[in-house]
């Protein structure tokens, strides 16, 4: 295996987990790359830094809830007659590190459990009779490939150091990655006829291992004596108002960063660097906007004090003024972190994620909650046991076992006598509204179009379905709400509604596909387009807006053949579609019934379509 | 070279302190910064739990549930009969008419019979946790499986409905939680009794709890039916005072590093809090509220459309709780105005395009009355 050292790249998330193991009050690493980065070998690798006796436990993408909090260890239940529960995973990885590889990818009761763990520090076991207690405390590294969607925000938000994603361009580095796995791989053939070279080798990886192992509990030893001042912290509270960092817990994480490293660096005290370190891992990736120096200061000297702070009467708090020394401070570390950070606000991981999915949730198929259905055979691990029919089942056999056995008179049980409970949920769904924002009529249809969503959500509830709206204009389409159950967030965020340009039909069905797919991923089954549009495409996926040119010249044929493919696409992936037609002149009407008829959808025309009347089409 | 290994040691060792093992050591209340509408409703409902409850929604981050689980250890104890799963006290069970006998038949559980030995104990006040994965069985009890498979016998197991009755009950991320088991959930809240009716088994017992939820309206809504049966309605937002946000840090540090010494430094604002908490229960039964204050409660009520009398009657029970909590026996419009908006802020009508926060429209009736004589 390559040592930590060895692995080339991915320098930012080495220096986090370092952090990490020298504080665990850090509570955990989250590292964003792609596929091949190495990023699960450095997890692995991280294990072996790990004190003896620290476990290091994988946390798998399907994990079911038995296995992560522990459950009903069967055989030995019916073995001893006495109930025995086995720990899950999380208790398991009890004063070590919990890796999970996929982040993005978990459901989202499992993501709730381990939320609730990292806060509690304990796993309660409450299911099927059982109730029990285990101690959990334990960091969490976990990895996650950003293309395959986001990582539920509050899970991120406890965290304390994200290292962004950040793409492998230098191709001399990429090269090096290659030439030391080879070189790993020469090495494992050699083994096999063992030779001086490699045995050295395998040693000075021993050592470094060591090394890097001493380094670290010498840190850790450091740590509770290591200094940070008041000014200090004060200028990463000013960092974190300055990036729009949302609630108080990013502080505290920011300021064990500083710490950890001034320990890791054999110091004593927190400098200038280590505060920077602590603003890239911690404030930096949680940032919701751009710092802009005049209107930060606005800001502040704007903030509303909180009423009522002194109720202790005993706390010597510090004076609210920053000072001038912290000031300084602040400016300093935003200046540095400026290089760091994207022109545009809004391709922050946090600012994205304001407008991205959080709210993903388990599958409805094959799901263990909602209606008892029936009882069928299964395994009893990660299902839940039917009591009454497993006695049932055991019941005819009792006497030919107990001569068996030769046993008194207790109820035997065996594996195959086990019934499982399977249930039925009620399904989720997704709506996608897409909407065409070009010409005249755009903004009425807009309007109509947040309306019809902000209704369903409201209605949503039981059935917790989920809202998207794409907004086609200009060159392309835009998603401007996100898969969403909250209808907060659906008016924040349909606040300003875009409109004017050309049509790019196209665009919008390709982004609706996407979305639709993405929440498949989350377990939402199923997805229904409701199209409002009068069916004309100006604007292919590929071509410029028409506005902006003399690009008149588009070649309607072809855009046609897109959108016919595209549509096809939808049809076979199952999409539902609605074609609400809002072409207001009745005779000129055509384009949006084909359309209709290539997504194997409805076509409903609505020329004054009001909000009432596109939900009630929907649903 | 060679560096000997660390002894065998866990990784989080330092931060268990003194008090490793399966209980989870809670941060102290007292401890909590800033946050003092969230605190208030909490401690209203510790006074009077007939005001039904607190919801507290808002961001990150900040502070929701390290204050709920707080909330055990500032509670006064109770008195309950001796190992009783339902936390009764002993009037209770020599009153009941005993619909759970049935439930007690198989157990060791202190029945009727046994009345004149009754031993009882004092226990915390039960704060219980509700896991978002826990299934109906396990909330509101289910047939014992160990005495099903071991003995062949059908017996009841009490489940958390039990555990929390004379409690509270905690439920994280309650916008998350299956539709089925909220409707579960809020029908028991309701009556105070846990009725269960399946797999061969009738039970009925006693589940008097004060329900506080907590979540982030980003992630998801929460029905209306159940918004309104909620008491209390708190809102929390990101503490941006620079002042307080260092105090959190350095707390926080310092409980990190060792958690019962912190624990231990707390204790007298904790007893102190304790006291409190214990005269302003007394006191709550002599509390009394004037008509003008009455008659200011409805009309806010009115001027903001609230339908139904829940609304007042929450304004009412918070107003004199709070004066109890103050040492005062008198509640007055101040305790209705500063009760005011967690009080009605989720009994509003819902407009989907309205934009204004309710917090301020019920600040700005408020205004508008006192500017009437």
């Amino acid at each position: 295996m390559l040592t930590f050292t060895a692995i080339v790249g991915l320098e930012t998330a080495k220096q986090a987990l370092l952090l990490l193991a020298v504080n665990p009050a850090l509570a955990g690493v989250a590292i964003a790359a792609t596929v091949g980065s190495g990023k699960s070998t450095l997890a692995r690798a991280f294990a072996a830094l790990l004190p003896e006796g620290a476990p290091f436990v994988e946390l798998p993408v399907n994990v079911t809830e038995d296995r992560l909090l522990g459950g009903l260890d069967l055989e030995a239940t019916l073995a001893t007659g006495t109930r025995a529960v086995e720990r899950g995973l999380l208790a398991r990885a009890h004063g070590g590190v919990l890796y999970a590889d996929g982040l993005n990818l978990l459901d989202h009761s499992v993501v709730a459990h381990l939320m609730e763990t990292m806060a509690s520090g304990v796993v309660r076991v409450e299911r099927e009779g059982l109730s029990a207690v285990h101690p959990a405390r334990f960091v969490l590294v976990g990895t996650y490939d950003p293309s395959d969607g986001e990582v539920q925000r509050s899970l991120l938000d406890r965290i304390g150091l994200i290292v962004p994603f950040a793409p492998q361009t230098d191709a001399r580095l990429r090269a090096e990655v290659v030439r030391r796995n080879q070189r790993r791989r020469e090495g494992a053939v050699e083994e096999a006829l063992p030779s001086a070279p490699v045995r050295l080798r395998d040693e000075a990886a021993d050592d470094e291992t060591h090394m890097l192992r001493a380094m670290i509990a010498d840190a850790r030893a450091r740590l509770p004596q290591v200094l940070i001042r008041d000014e200090q912290v004060q200028a990463l509270i000013q960092a974190a108002l300055s990036l729009g960092v949302e609630g108080n817990r990013a502080d505290v994480f920011a300021a064990q960063a500083a710490l950890a490293k001034a320990a890791l660096d054999g110091r004593e005290s927190v400098d200038d660097d280590d505060l920077r370190l602590a603003v890239r891992l911690v404030l930096l990736p949680r940032a919701t906007r751009l710092p802009e120096a005049d209107e930060s200061r606005q800001t502040k000297d704007a903030q509303p004090r909180a009423p009522e702070e002194q109720s202790q009467g005993e706390q010597d708090g510090p004076n609210g003024a920053p000072s001038a020394q912290s000031e300084q401070l602040e400016a300093l570390l935003l200046s540095a972190a400026e290089a760091e950070l994207p022109k545009d606000a809004l391709s922050l991981p946090f600012a994205m994620q304001r407008r991205g999915c959080s709210g993903s949730r388990g599958a409805a198929l094959n799901s263990r909650r909602g209606r008892f259905v029936r009882a069928v055979r299964g395994d009893p691990r990660g299902n839940r046991i039917a009591l009454l029919q497993t006695l049932m089942a055991a019941a005819p056999w009792q006497a030919v076992r107990r001569a068996e056995t030769r046993s008194g008179s207790q109820l035997a049980i065996r594996k195959e006598d086990i019934r499982v409970k399977r249930f039925r949920d009620k399904a989720g769904m997704l709506y996608i509204f897409a909407v065409d924002a070009s010409g005249s009529m755009a903004i009425n249809r807009m309007r109509e179009a947040k309306g019809a969503a902000i209704r369903l959500l409201q209605d949503a509830y039981v059935h917790r379905d989920q809202v998207a709206l794409i907004a086609f204009r200009g060159s392309r389409a835009q998603v401007l709400l996100q898969p969403s159950q909250s209808v907060e967030r659906a008016k924040r965020e349909l606040d300003v509604l875009p409109t004017g340009g050309g049509t790019p039909l196209a665009s919008a069905l390709l982004t609706a596909w996407e979305l639709a797919r993405q929440a498949r991923g989350r377990g939402i089954a199923q997805a229904t387009l409701v199209l409002m549009t009068d069916g004309r495409a100006n604007v292919g996926l590929g071509s410029q807006a028409p506005e902006s040119g003399s690009g008149a010249l588009v070649d309607k044929a072809a855009l046609q053949q897109e959108i016919q493919q595209l549509a096809a696409l939808l049809r076979a992936d199952g999409i539902h579609a609605i074609v609400i037609d809002t072409q207001a002149n009745y005779l000129s009407r055509g384009e949006a019934p084909q359309l209709a008829e290539w997504l194997g959808g409805r076509y409903v025309y609505l020329p004054n379509a009001r909000a009432e009347q596109i939900a009630k089409v929907v649903t | 070279m060679r560096v000997t290994a660390e002894p065998a040691q866990a990784l989080n060792d330092r931060r268990n302190g003194a008090a490793s093992g399966s209980r989870a050591v809670n941060y102290p209340f007292t401890a909590i910064v800033g946050q003092e509408e969230m605190k208030l409703c909490l401690l209203l409902n510790v006074i009077d739990p007939r005001i039904g409850g607190v919801m507290i929604m808002g961001h990150r981050g900040t502070g929701k549930s390290t204050a709920v689980r707080a909330l055990a250890d500032v509670l006064p104890m109770i008195t309950r009969v001796e190992g009783d799963p339902f936390n009764r006290p002993p009037e209770a069970i020599e009153k009941d008419e005993s619909p759970i006998a049935k439930a007690e038949a198989n157990d060791g559980v202190p029945r009727k019979t046994s009345r004149a030995k009754l031993k009882t104990e004092r226990v915390a006040v039960p704060v219980v946790d509700l896991p978002l994965g826990a299934t109906e069985d396990r909330v509101c009890g289910t047939i014992d499986i160990e005495a099903a498979l071991t003995r062949g016998v059908k017996r009841f197991e009490p489940g958390l409905l039990a555990r929390a009755n004379r409690g509270f009950l905690y439920i994280d991320e309650v916008n998350l939680l299956d539709d089925h088991l909220v409707d579960v959930l809020l029908d028991v809240a309701a009556s105070g009794w846990n009725v269960v009716e399946r797999e061969g088994i009738s039970v009925r017992h006693p589940a008097r709890f004060v329900l506080v939820g907590s979540g982030n309206p980003e992630e998801g809504e929460l029905r209306p039916q159940l918004l309104d049966r909620f008491g209390l309605h708190a809102r929390i937002v990101t503490i941006t005072d620079i002042a307080q946000r260092m105090e959190i840090v350095r707390r926080r540090r310092a409980f990190d590093a060792d958690p019962q010494a912190f624990i231990a430094a707390w204790e007298p604002q904790q007893r102190a809090l304790r006291r409190r908490i214990v005269a302003a229960q007394k006191r709550l039964a002599e509390v009394e509220m004037p008509d003008d204050a009455l008659m200011f409660a409805a009309e806010l009520c009115m001027r903001l459309g609230v339908d139904g009398h829940r609304g007042e009657l929450t304004l009412a029970r918070a107003s004199c709780a709070l004066a109890a909590f103050e040492g005062r026996r008198r509640a007055t419009r101040d305790d209705v105005k500063r009760v005011a908006v967690p009080a009605l802020r989720h009994r509003l009508r819902r407009d989907p395009l309205e934009t204004t926060d309710a917090g301020e429209r019920i600040e700005r009736a408020l205004a508008e009355l006192a500017d009437q004589p």
